[in-house]
């Protein structure tokens, strides 16, 4: 039987996921993904290495992003295409000369996307286990996009019951002895711990990992980083080696989602042929998402009488939905603040074993 | 669109126990499979969970259909929700734990559905004629009538048969049911048709005046059957028009040009329509079709503030 503890935020005062069910069931209902727009956020535009001396075209929320690495090797963040000599004018979002504030760190380009004044490089989130100057071999660094909009594939990372369906092929089917789901948050971020009991082993770990037994023991850990639309996906598996993923989801418009992923496989044995293949599993993976989600993207583009039904399983989803309308609210109400810090080392939280 | 109209949305051959179809009424999204007794179920296409489509997912030997995105089960005939699997718990869940059902009524080689599940099912029609086949068009369903009724040759091709723009008796009602009969020639060499005196053969076209659905006639002059058939357009998603068709070409066909109907396929249901021909097709029949439709459903008012 599945069992749920939750733990609350204890510091806000004003927690969205209040104590009371009925106003929470709400929030989870009036769920309209497609009108989200959180700004004041560091947006991991690109991976390093995709750009150089000539600029390359990004978006968020169609707003453009031209990035290209000046003389220097900096990278400079522009509206407008340097040779457009007619660009018309500049929006609220760069400096005089039409540039965004930008960073690279973790091996990404990080675009920000909201009053450039507030702009700090302490509101990129924390990834531990990506090294920080970047520089992991391009095999382990793949572009895939999802036709949906990126809170619906942010809700569907979260919810690790799909996996069993969608991608049993790959991660093994739903066959387990118990599973317990935990779910953590503050006001910037979700965190769901999944642990399964005797659960049927990877397919993919059975046939390029080296694992020989049927079972495993899992604990999946999927972090999100609620303003810049991005996702740590941690595994634990025994036997088995840990899974290292960086998911970003770059709402490059409101209806598709740009995916610079970053499987670290450094902590696979080089003999291993699961350190080459892993990476690229998401190539399929992401497809199985997408039969599911791009269906479902227009679906959840108009306000809906029907609610949608939930499981005690959808713990985690539902509290996603409601932080995200919740931001979504104050920054409405023009409060872009961050009221908990993203940057600070998330090791422990998501039980992080280092190499 | 009323509720309790019955749609041909698929032919039986197309529903499995295997594979879960999906069709439309409209903008309602319709997936249809066979429980392993045979039994065709209709369920809304979108999972009440995360509205993800059902026909996605895959039929389990007890007749139930999985969601293919979380594996939630549904009962085919109640659409009532009978298993998650992740929770591995024996519970029963709340009535409103439900994918929306339809009515479901299979005769005569036609699945038909009704959006209203509890509307009383419609007569059984008989045998299945043996030829049969699908085309969907980028044409609105209430266009694709009145281009069935105006000129059939943009929709529909006889072996060997040429329409005429002559009609033996303008679009009337009958029994509930427009029906109107056009000349017809063969594809030989002739005088041409407005030169004609007599025509050889004949379509008689019989067409329910809500739905669509069109028996087909084709007889000699000397009212010898030729082939019979019935058209089944059903509107769908995007303003398409779905037809599924089912024909027979009768066994005894007096003639050399009627027994040549017998080589290759005798009915081809268009896939493509020509809209430069379209566009400039002369509406008569279907400006007919209009007025007694409004006939119709004033007599159905009538009836009903009587009852
Ligand atoms: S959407 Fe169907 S089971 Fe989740
Ligand atoms: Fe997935």
């Amino acid at each position: 039987m599945l069992e749920i503890s939750d733990n609350p935020a204890t510091s806000a005062n004003d927690d969205p996921i209040t104590s009371d069910p009925r106003q929470f069931s709400a929030k989870v209902n009036a769920w309209m993904p497609h009108e989200i727009m959180l700004t004041d956020a560091w947006f991991p535009l690109a991976h390093s290495f995709a750009v150089d001396k000539k600029p390359v075209r990004r978006a968020v929320y169609s707003q453009p992003f031209y990035l290209w690495r000046g003389s220097d090797g900096q990278v400079i963040a522009a509206e407008n295409h340097p040779n457009d000599t007619l660009a018309g004018a500049k929006s609220e979002y760069t400096d005089e000369s039409g540039h965004y504030p930008v960073l690279e760190k973790y091996g990404y380009v990080w675009g920000w996307l909201g009053t450039p004044e507030n702009a700090a490089p302490e509101h990129v989130p924390s990834i531990p286990y990506l090294p920080e100057d970047g520089g992991l071999p391009l095999h382990m660094l793949g572009t895939v996009r999802f036709d949906c909009c990126a809170p619906l594939s942010l809700e569907n990372l979260i919810d690790l019951t799909h996996a069993d369906f969608i991608h049993a092929d790959v991660v093994g089917d739903e066959k387990m002895d118990s599973e317990t789901v935990e779910v953590f948050h503050d006001s910037e971020t979700i965190t769901m711990v999944r642990t399964c009991v005797n659960k049927s082993v990877a397919p993919i770990m059975k046939m390029f990992g080296g694992v020989r037994d049927d079972v495993q023991q899992v604990r999946q850990v999927i972090r999100i980083y609620l303003r810049s639309h991005a996702a740590i996906a941690y595994g634990r598996f025994s036997p088995g080696d840990n899974v290292q993923l960086f998911h970003p989801c770059v709402p490059e418009t409101r209806d598709r989602t740009r995916l610079d992923y970053a499987m670290n496989t450094s902590n696979v044995k080089k003999s291993n042929l699961f350190r080459y293949i892993m990476p690229k599993a998401s190539y399929k993976v992401s497809r199985q998402d997408s039969s599911m989600t791009s269906p479902q993207s227009p679906r959840y583009m108009r306000p809906e009488k029907r609610k949608d039904l939930h499981s005690p399983l959808d713990e985690a989803g539902q509290k996603y939905r409601v932080l995200m309308t919740a931001l979504a609210e104050r920054q409405a109400r023009g409060d872009f603040a961050y009221r908990d810090d993203v940057s600070a080392d998330c090791s422990d939280i998501i039980g992080y074993e280092k190499a | 669109m009323s509720e309790a109209i019955w749609w041909a949305v698929a032919r039986s051959e197309e529903i499995s126990a295997e594979k879960p179809f999906n069709v439309d009424i409209g903008d309602q999204p319709i997936v249809l499979w066979r429980e392993t007794d045979g039994t065709v179920r209709a369920l809304e296409d979108r999972c009440p969970h995360r509205r993800a489509p059902l026909s996605l997912g895959c039929i389990l030997g007890s007749g139930a259909i999985q969601c293919g995105y979380h594996g939630w089960t549904f009962d085919g005939e109640s659409g009532q929700l009978v298993d998650i699997p992740n929770l591995k718990s024996e519970r029963k869940y709340p009535p409103v734990y439900k994918a929306k059902p339809f009515g479901v009524h299979e005769s005569a080689g036609f699945v038909r559905i009704c959006l209203d599940a509890k509307a009383p099912p419609p007569a059984d029609d008989g045998y299945a004629l043996p030829l049969s086949g699908t085309s969907t068009v980028a044409l609105e369903h209430g266009q694709y009538i009145a281009a069935l009724f105006d000129d059939p040759s943009l929709l529909i091709s006889i072996k060997g048969v040429r329409f005429s723009p002559y009609l033996l008796a303008e679009l009337c009602e009958q029994e509930g049911q427009l029906v109107m009969e056009r000349s017809c020639q063969w594809a030989s060499p002739h005088w041409p048709a407005p030169f004609t005196s007599d025509f050889p053969i004949s379509l008689r076209i019989a067409t329910d005046p809500v739905t669509g659905e069109s028996d087909l006639t084709l007889r000699d002059d000397e009212f010898n059957l030729l082939l019979q058939a019935t058209l089944a357009p059903v509107p769908g998603a995007r303003q398409v028009t779905q037809v599924r068709w089912r024909a027979m070409l009768s066994p005894e066909r007096p003639g050399l040009a009627a027994k040549a109907m017998g080589l290759g396929a005798p009915l081809r249901v268009h896939d493509h329509i020509d809209g430069a021909a379209l566009r400039v097709l002369k509406p008569s029949a279907s400006i007919h079709a209009d007025d007694l439709r409004e006939k119709i459903a004033a007599r159905t008012d009538q009836q009903d503030e009587v009852a």
